[in-house]
Parts: structure tokens; sequence; C-alpha cells
């Protein structure tokens, strides 16, 4: 009899801990109470640890840094960013969105970085109802309407990164009608779906395009570089580590081929992707050779010192557009996430930190995004479009 | 026909077929003797490379070496073939000797063990990090710049020729030592007949020991073979370089010292030329049909002997 009561107690313990526990990890509803204003939080997902954590922390500072300029000149509406570590890792980042969704003073998500987080985080993020704006990924697809009004991006995708980089081969390496190119993905998504895009254009163009393919543990090229003839302009190398786009280039370098080596924004690092006389094309401009940003940018190297890179400043421009929202949301002092949700949709902002007008399309995307290229000169990268 | 292609193929081919010779070697002589596949063999390799890395950033970094280039390599073959032995030696001791008399599942799934953690070991310390030996930056590239030139124009750098040449030394002087030493016969007569090795008074302990020693050693001066030729190192590495050495030793003839190195050139010399001639798609298929016909035509592999079954 003992044994039965302790049997059926013990039942009701895990069962009431478990609707406890169900009821905290619920994710807040799309419905949600409205807020105060006082203080609005918003979440960033970044990868401020592990192999992509100078790029995380870049994103971090900026995204902080505005705010931080915000809070000091608007008193009334006191924005604060919370941190949430993604380490680039889709599942970790899906941990980190249910936290998010589930903490009721969150309006609203910067990031996450990687395209393939971006796809993680959608269904837990959309469930809360939240907004989520990723300052770096680039996927197509991800904006193909099914995150219609909660996803957005203040980057351009892939399907501007290809045509752009071919368009620049085309005009400015001397590729033309007749000549080889050689296009070389890693095997990834990310890089087979770029790869296709650019060879595409190119063989629109009448231009011989040698489809080629490695694996990302290769580090021995010396055979297909062989392939690369003296009518090669050249390989095109849109892969996901930059250090594979270096071994790449100093290879061929290596064996005395006279083609330029071409690298996408995955292979953006001048840490480890500097081979003088390469070219890279990336989705944001380098906001430190901008004249018009030098106060700017000198205010934030005050605030975080050290080098910073292209990856951080959309990040900057996100928390502008979140602090318009805001601003607009909060007219009659209580902000809920839908109210955020639709008037971050709608900002438009004429000058930004990036050069250009920033405002989003039905589909979340950036209106009239371009991609840029830079060039690396001594180990340096310099814009040349 | 495009020569200059077909020789670079050659070149290339045999320049990674004999890192991979060097790591088949390793596996050949501890299957000769103890008929284990040991799988941690790669992850010696990947130690042997990042203790080369080690020597280049003490000495300044690639682009600001402070040393002659020939001290620096002589130092990390040394130090890589020393660290590479004394730690398949360690791993002998403390992982596989318990079981030497075990089903052979069990030191099979040990080597397996043994693998994950010094990969995982190796990232905890080091870093999940690629780096980069970055040869072409010693001493403004001289390993690259200065060489020869075949004849269908194909350039052919210093790093490379160490490559091959030190394979070569290297083969030359474990076969000197198998034949004409007494610690290579007594390896020998272990690898024939393990228990009448030991009644004729051979100290069996010591020779698998020296076996390890030696099989691991060249595993390590592949590491950093590997690094000058083709730069990178990370945590990872061995995997993938284990299994194709492995595939070569299995070619070659498992056991077999001169098969191990036939293999590694074949398997070397498939991938270039699969990547040359058909495309650098099939690069891992073409291998994987080799391995398949080889083992369907002569089991035993090129040059294995048929084992003899006692019935």
């Amino acid at each position: 009899m003992l044994r039965r009561v302790s049997l059926t107690a013990l039942v009701a313990v895990v069962a009431g801990l478990a609707v406890v526990a169900s009821a905290v990890a619920r994710p807040v509803s799309a419905t949600a109470a409205a807020a105060s204003c006082k203080t609005v939080q918003i979440g960033m997902l970044a990868p401020i640890t592990g192999a992509a954590g100078s790029i995380g922390s870049d994103q971090l500072h900026w995204a902080q840094f505005y705010f931080t300029q915000w809070n000091k000149v608007r008193g009334h509406v006191k924005i604060k960013l919370v941190q949430g570590d993604t380490q680039l890792d889709p599942s970790k980042a899906s941990t980190v969105a249910q936290s998010f969704a589930s903490n009721k003073s969150i309006m609203g998500v910067i990031g996450p970085a990687g395209s393939d987080e971006v796809q993680a985080v959608a269904p837990i993020l959309r469930k809360g109802g939240l907004a989520f704006a990723s300052g770096s990924a680039t996927r197509v697809s991800l904006t193909n309407g099914s995150q219609r009004g909660y996803f957005f991006r203040d980057v351009p995708n892939d399907g501007v990164q290809g045509p752009t980089a071919a368009n620049y081969m085309f005009s400015q390496l001397g590729v033309k009608s007749g000549s080889n190119v050689m296009v070389v993905d890693d095997q990834e998504s990310y890089s087979t779906g770029l790869a296709d895009i650019v060879g595409q254009n190119l063989s629109g163009k009448g231009v011989h395009v040698d489809r080629e393919s490695i694996s990302q543990k290769d580090t021995d090229f010396s055979s297909l570089i062989a392939k690369v003839t003296s009518s090669t302009k050249v390989v095109y190398l849109p892969f996901q580590l930059a250090s594979q786009a270096q071994l790449f280039a100093q290879q061929l370098k290596a064996q005395g081929k006279s083609a330029v080596a071409f690298g996408s924004d995955g292979t953006f690092d001048s840490s480890k992707f500097n081979v003088s006389g390469s070219y890279i094309s990336f989705f944001a401009p380098d906001v430190t050779t901008i004249p018009a940003d030098a106060s700017v940018v000198a205010q934030f190297q005050k605030q975080y010192p050290g080098a910073t890179s292209p990856f951080g400043a959309p990040n900057y421009v996100l928390a502008q557009m979140y602090a318009n929202a805001v601003t607009k949301a909060c007219k009659d002092h209580k902000i809920t996430r839908a109210e955020l949700r639709k008037d971050f949709a709608k900002v438009s902002l004429g000058k930004t930190i990036l050069g250009t007008p920033v405002r989003f399309t039905a589909n979340g995307d950036l209106a009239g995004a371009k991609f840029h290229i830079f060039k690396i000169v001594n180990g340096k990268y310099q814009t040349v479009q | 026909m495009n020569w200059n292609l077909f020789v670079t193929e050659i070149v290339a081919g045999v320049t990674h077929g004999s890192v991979y010779a060097l790591i088949a070697l390793g596996y050949s002589m501890v299957y000769g003797i103890l008929k284990l596949l040991n799988f941690a063999h790669g992850d010696i390799y990947m130690v042997g490379s990042f203790i080369g890395f080690g020597l280049i950033t003490v000495f300044g970094g690639s682009e600001a070496l402070n040393v002659n280039i020939v001290l620096l390599l002589f130092l990390m073959f040394f130090c890589a073939m020393l660290g590479g032995g004394l730690l398949g030696v360690m791993i002998e001791r403390f992982a596989y000797r318990r079981l030497r008399n075990a089903p052979r599942i069990a030191p099979l799934i040990t080597a397996l063990g043994v693998s994950f953690f010094l990969e995982n070991a190796a990232q905890l310390v080091l870093g999940a990090q690629f780096q980069s030996y970055n040869s072409f930056g010693w001493k403004n590239g001289e390993l690259w710049i200065r060489g020869f030139t075949l004849p269908a124009g194909v350039h052919v750098g210093i790093a490379q020729v160490i490559v091959v040449a030190g394979t070569v030394i290297l083969m030359v002087g474990l076969t000197l030592f198998v034949q004409r030493t007494q610690t290579g016969k007594a390896m020998r007569a272990t690898s024939f007949d393990r228990e009448a090795a030991a009644m004729m008074g051979i100290d069996v302990d010591r020779v698998i020991v020296v076996t390890f020693f030696i099989g691991s050693a060249l595993a390590g001066a592949a590491g950093v073979f590997n690094g000058i030729a083709y730069q990178q190192v990370w945590p990872y590495m061995g995997f993938q370089a284990g299994l194709f050495a492995f595939i070569a030793a299995v070619v070659g003839g498992i056991g077999n010292l001169p098969g191990s190195v036939l293999g590694g050139l074949v398997i070397g010399l498939a991938q270039s030329f699969a990547t040359g001639y058909i495309s650098s798609t099939f690069e891992s298929a073409v291998v994987f049909a080799i391995l398949i016909v080889v083992l369907i035509v002569r089991p035993s592999g090129l040059l294995g002997r048929a084992a003899v079954q006692k019935v």
C-alpha cells in the first residue's frame, strides 16, 4: 500500500515538474501582451566565441555601439542589447533562440550570422512572434517569401553576388567571350550554389567554364591547377574556408600560372586570404575607407580599439533600424513584438554608414542591393568597386 | 597531347604519393607484426605536422624566420620523428599491450578510440583553426622559387624535391634496417611467427616497441613533408590522410613494405590523373574504384602474398 502511494506521489511530482518546465520553456505567443517602453530589449544572435568569434564580436560591437550612442541621446526610450552566443552552430543558435522567444522582455532580434543558423532559428523565432534581421546571411532561399514579415537582412544575397563577380571578371579582368574561367566549389551547399550562379552567368556571355570541385579537407590542388591554361583568365573560388583559398592561390602562383584568384564572401578574411593580386567579393563595403563615415569609425574605434572588418557595420545599421522602429512603436508608451515587427519592416533609411539607402523588400531582402569587390594589395583589401 | 599537364600530374602524384607511402609504411609495419589496424596512425602524422609548425613559430614564424632553412628542416624532422615515435610507443604501451591476446575487435575499437582522443586533445590544446606552414613565405619563397625545370616546362620546387627525396631516403634506410640489422631480423621473425620467435629467444615486446617507434616516426616525418608541400595543419587532418594511406597499404599488400610504397604511389598518381584527365569531382571515386578492383582481382594486394590456410 505504502509503495503504491509512493509511486503515485512520484508520478504526481514528475507530472507537476513537467507542467512547470513546459510553462517556463514555452515561447511567448505571437500575440503577447504589451511591454513597457522604458527599456526595450533587443536580442542579438552572433558567433561571439568559437572559430568565427572575431566576426561575431565585431558584429556585436557595432550593434552595441549604436545602442550606446542612442541611449545617450534618447533618454525617454532606452534600448538594451541581450547577447546570445551561437558559435556559428545552428543547434546552439536554436537553443539561444528558444530562450529569446521565451523571454517576454525581448521584442526583436539581430542575427543570426549564418544562413544555416537562420534556417534553424526561423521556426522558433517566428512562433515567438519576433522579427529577426541578419547582417551577414546571404543564402538566396532565406527570402523566398516563407519568412515574410519576420526575417530581414540588410546585405545583398548570393543571387546578387554571383552576377556581380561575373560582370566584374568580364569588365575588368580581361575575361571575354571565348576565354576560359575555372570555377571550383568546395562541395558545400553555399559554395556549389554560388559556383553554379557564376558559371551560368559566364557561360551566358560565351565564356568557357571549367567547373571543378574540391573537398574542404583537400590541401593539394596542384593536379587541378595543372589544368589552368594560359588562356584561363580567372579561377573563381567560392569557398567557405579563407585558408583554402589562400592555399589555392599560393599553389597557383607556385606553378607559374597567370590566372587571377577570385574569392567570395566566405573567404573574406585578410589574416587568412592575402595573396596579392587576388580579388574578393563581399556583401558590405569597408566603412573605414568611406570618407563620410570617418567620425563614426573614429568613435567606434575609441569605444572598441583594434581592427574592425566589414562584417560589423551592417549590424550597426540594423540597430539603427530597430531604434527607428522602437520609436514608432512606442508612441503609446507600450510595445509588442507584432508592433515592432510591422514597424521594422517599414523602416527606410535614406543615408547609412554603408554608403547606400537601406529599406526592405516585401520578402525582407535589401532593396537595391549590390556587392562590393576588393583587390588584395600587399596583403590588404582595397575597395575597387 | 598536352605534355605539360601530363608531367605536372606525374609530379603532383609522386609528391602526394610519397606522403601516403610514408604513412602506409607505418600501417604495414604494425599490421605485419601485430595484425592490428592502428587507426590512430593518421593522428600521429597530425601530431608530427604540428610539431613542425611549432618549430616554425618558435623561430619567428614563416614570414620572418630567424634561422637557416636547412637547420630548421633538420630540427623539424628530428623533433617530429622523435615526437611521433615516442607517441607511438606510448600508445602501444598504454592502449594496445594489454589487449594483445584479446579478440581482434578489441584493439581495433581501441585504435579508433585513441584516434578520437588524439584529435579532440589536439583541438582542445591547439585550437580548431587551420594553421599554415606557409613555406611559400620562407626566406622570400626560396623553397618554391628554386628548383629545376623538367623537359615539358614543368617547374619542380625544392619543397617537392625534399618530399620525394626524403621519402626515398627514409624508405631505403628502413629497408636496410629491416634486412641488415639484428633488430630487423627479429622484426621479420616476429612478423612471420610471433610465438616461434619468442621461443627462439627474441624479445617480442622490444620488437613491437621498436616497430611502433619506427612506424610512428615515419608518420611524424610525413606530417612535416605534408606541411612543407601542402601548408595546412589542423587537428582532423589525420583522418583523410590516414584513410588514403590505409587504402595505399591495402592496395600494395598490407604487411609488405615495398607494397606500401607502391600502393602510396598508385593512389597518389590515381588522384592526380583523375583530377587532371577526368574531373576533380571523381578523384575519391577513382581511388576507391582501384581499391575495389584490386581486392577483387588480387585480394592480398599488388605485392602481397596470399596467406596459406593450414588444414
